[in-house]
């Protein structure tokens, strides 16, 4: 490596937080990742701060903020109104704003996480808003739905499919759900949780890490 | 690891130009292929055709296009390609079936261009998951391949 003077780094501003945006059905377990990711990001000394995007509500926002697993003025609603999935897609104006917004108060933030209304298995990200995104599902959801090939399934950066717990209770044949899961990804990751006990969470916080959080130590 | 925080310009700009074109020559210039959803990322990693694990880190402000240069110093440049966008052509075989596929279209929220009387869908993925969607308009001949 060269070592001229001038090739010194001169000290840098902070650069900003990753955005990464959860997303997937309603009751798929996405507030519940969030309450698990919080508190081993913060272990990791990771400045972090949440938007959750409700449809008319801010309940999610609340429950994060009782939680006490993190510092309420760092958990903002987004009221979406009827559609949810718009406020990620067409249009993120609000969530951006928000995002903008925890950045300038919180000067040192290195991620910000997104939590998306609600949806549907076709939706999806806007990459203008998350540099990242993980689709959420569940194993209670069938496990026919890495079958349906929906967009979410099939576009997101980490395929979450959740409460594997639950799989003997609802006949779904969980190696089976595995393998076909790994075929509609087409080799792009997928990871099993269990969001109630945290179980296999530590692997979606190094998949984060790994693609987003790469300048941390 | 090697973190790209910077877009140092395009590599059409004359000042750019020429040094790239001595290292492309010196076989000194690293691609880094991206999507035409994957461009408009912020932060990214990804190999280059060398190999080189990159990680790019932009302000929000900032935005890759086609030919920006990320590094360039007397060994080496990164320089982004943008693959090729590709289209399923649709065309509808009459009005009925236009309002119905550009319905269609919405419902999945595709992202359309209009072209005379056929309808563009930019892939964003295998065109055979598209093409599984639009299978019954395409099997009665509503709907053919442009
Ligand atoms: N058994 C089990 N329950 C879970 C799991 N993850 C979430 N839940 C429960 O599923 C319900 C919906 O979770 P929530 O996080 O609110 O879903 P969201 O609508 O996607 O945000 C809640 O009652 C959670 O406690 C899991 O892995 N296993
Ligand atoms: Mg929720």
């Amino acid at each position: 490596m060269s070592t001229a003077l001038n090739a010194l780094p001169l000290p840098q501003a902070h650069p900003g937080a990753a955005r990464v945006g959860i997303g997937g059905p309603v009751g798929s377990g996405k507030t519940r990742l969030l309450e698990q990711l919080i508190p081993r990001f913060i272990a990791r000394g990771i400045e972090l701060a949440i938007i959750t995007n409700d449809l008319a509500t801010r309940e999610d926002a609340e429950r994060v903020q009782r939680s006490g697993l993190i510092d309420p003025q760092r958990v903002i609603p987004v009221e979406t109104g009827a559609c949810p999935h718009t406020a990620i897609r067409e249009d993120p104006t609000l969530n951006l704003q928000m995002a903008d917004a925890l950045e300038a108060r919180f000067k040192n933030l290195d991620l910000i996480l997104i939590e998306s209304g609600g949806d549907n298995l076709a939706s999806t990200f806007s990459l203008d808003l998350v540099d990242y995104w993980i689709f959420v599902i569940d194993v209670a959801g069938g496990d026919d739905i890495p079958r349906k090939r929906g967009p979410g399934v099939l576009s997101c950066d980490l395929l979450v499919v959740n409460k594997y717990d639950l799989a003997p209770y609802v006949g779904v044949d969980l190696p089976r759900m595995r393998r076909e899961s790994a075929q509609a990804r087409d080799g792009r990751p997928v990871l099993f949780t269990n969001c109630a006990t945290g179980d296999g969470v530590d692997a979606v916080v190094d998949a984060i890490s790994r693609a987003v959080l790469f300048d941390q130590p | 690891m090697l973190i790209l925080d910077r877009i140092l310009g395009q590599a059409s700009d004359p000042a750019l130009a020429d040094r790239l074109h001595d290292l492309s020559h010196a076989g000194q210039v690293e691609i880094l292929s991206l999507s035409g959803s994957d461009i408009q990322r912020h932060r990214l990693r990804l190999a280059s055709d060398r190999g080189t694990d990159c990680a790019i880190r932009l302000e929000r402000h900032q935005q890759l296009r086609n030919g920006s240069v990320l590094m360039l110093d007397a060994q080496r440049a990164i320089v982004v390609q943008m693959q090729d966008q590709q289209f399923l052509s649709l065309q509808p075989r009459d009005t009925a079936a236009a309002l119905e596929l550009g319905y269609f279209a919405g419902n999945m929220h595709w992202t359309v261009r209009f072209a005379g009387d056929t309808l563009q869908i930019p892939l964003n993925g295998p065109e055979t998951d598209y093409l599984e969607r639009l299978a019954p308009m395409l099997a009665d001949g509503r709907v053919q391949r442009a």
